[in-house]
């Protein structure tokens, strides 16, 4: 079982209004579907699925496993104005690496909400076991790459020409990625156990 | 309290030295007592036989060797093997659960505690904390070091960026503990 550990917590914007944010349950299909359909259309382009159909959604409820995909929500209000979710797979050759996707509010964009996500899902991240964390964002979204890149991103791939947007003008995706192994490493030095000096 | 010898034994790699060095720490640096911490491993990194003696007291410790500790904390067979007949009667064993079993070598009136630490460990995600489970099912089972100074030295003993995971495995072992010794005091 995935423990919550710092989960409910209020953040302050940079404006500031003051934002709970905490995981996901199954009481906030509803409210979900909300956030999911006040999207631009052009913020929603970027997701994977199209979250304005009500069984999408349904399906992210009924099939709730933080351990797979542990979803973040930002609250203001009564409101969901945030999204972030870790994605993990629990069989194969990446069960060390997570992806992060996250979706903020028009309203609550350029307000720190997103940073405020990402630092708690990166924690989140931390806290369970992930040794490297991967995000994808188009190049035009400047916002987010300067968001991810002051939590220890860094662009680590580009995939040319990848995305369409709705102009039809085909732009790069960047992946970006933090590889947060080396803390690990260091506390495994510190249990090593183990003093060079000693016999020398 | 006068003076209470520890002995932490394991394997190289299990943090030995790391448990031992923060339950001195703990004691000398944030609940002002005085502490002594005398350590030795194996050539290996990994596998050795790796312990650690540490004396708390809240007078100065003129002496820092300890030959028949009060407690005594295993985490390996090996280390229990090597230091069940050294622990004195009457004292208290703090032992890994799932890797030792106790015989007939444990002395008279010793009280023993066990605890899951390396399952505990791998559900918080990292065995590499099995340690720190260790340590805070030592403060709580023993009261020898408070938790507030518990916290504060394994916050300054772990790497940048580690902290809320080892936090983590310290409040898991340290509720654990509390568990047992109010089960044992009742």
């Amino acid at each position: 079982m995935v423990k919550l550990e710092g989960f409910p917590v209020e953040v302050t914007l940079r404006d500031g209004r003051s934002v709970l944010l905490r995981p996901m349950t199954a009481a906030d299909g509803g409210r979900l579907l909300e956030f999911f359909r006040a999207l631009p259309e052009e913020d929603r382009q970027f997701l994977k699925e199209d979250v304005t159909r009500k069984e999408v959604v349904d399906r992210f409820v009924r099939e709730l496993d933080y351990e797979r995909v542990f979803p973040l929500l930002a609250e203001h209000g009564g409101r969901i104005v945030g999204d972030a979710t870790l994605h993990r797979t629990k069989y194969g050759w990446s069960t060390h690496v997570a992806a992060i996707r996250m979706v903020v509010a028009r309203e609550f964009q350029r307000s720190g909400l997103g940073t405020a996500l990402a630092r708690h899902l990166v924690r989140h991240a931390v806290n369970v076991g992930v040794d490297k964390m991967v995000a994808e964002v188009v190049d035009n979204q400047i916002g987010a790459r300067r968001a991810f890149a002051k939590l220890g991103f860094y662009e680590e791939a580009v995939l040319k020409g990848h995305v369409r947007d709705r102009q039809g003008i085909r732009r790069d995706l960047v992946i970006m990625a933090n590889d947060v192994s080396h803390l690990w490493e260091a506390m495994e030095a510190l249990v090593a156990d183990y003093s060079p000096t000693v016999g020398a | 309290m006068a003076k209470t010898e520890i002995r932490v034994g394991g394997l190289g790699g299990q943090g030995v030295i790391l448990s031992a060095h923060i339950i001195g720490k703990a004691a000398s640096i944030y609940d002002d007592k005085e502490a002594t911490l005398i350590q030795s491993f194996g050539p290996e990194a990994r596998g050795s036989a790796c312990s650690a003696q540490v004396t708390i007291s809240t007078e100065t410790i003129g002496y820092p060797y300890v030959k028949h500790p009060d407690v005594l904390v295993v985490m390996s067979p090996d280390a229990y093997a090597q230091f069940i007949p050294t622990l004195k009667p009457g004292g208290w064993l703090l032992y890994e659960e799932d890797l030792i079993t106790l015989d007939e070598r444990v002395p008279e009136g010793v009280k023993s505690f066990c605890i899951p630490a390396t399952r505990f460990a791998e559900e918080l995600g990292r065995r590499l904390v099995l340690n720190i489970v260790m340590v805070g099912f030592f403060a709580g089972v023993t009261g020898l070091v408070s938790y507030e100074a518990i916290t504060n030295a394994v916050k300054s003993s772990v790497p940048k960026g580690t902290e809320d995971l080892n936090l983590r495995a310290l409040a898991r072992g340290y509720e654990y503990g509390c568990e047992l010794a109010r089960k044992s005091a009742s």
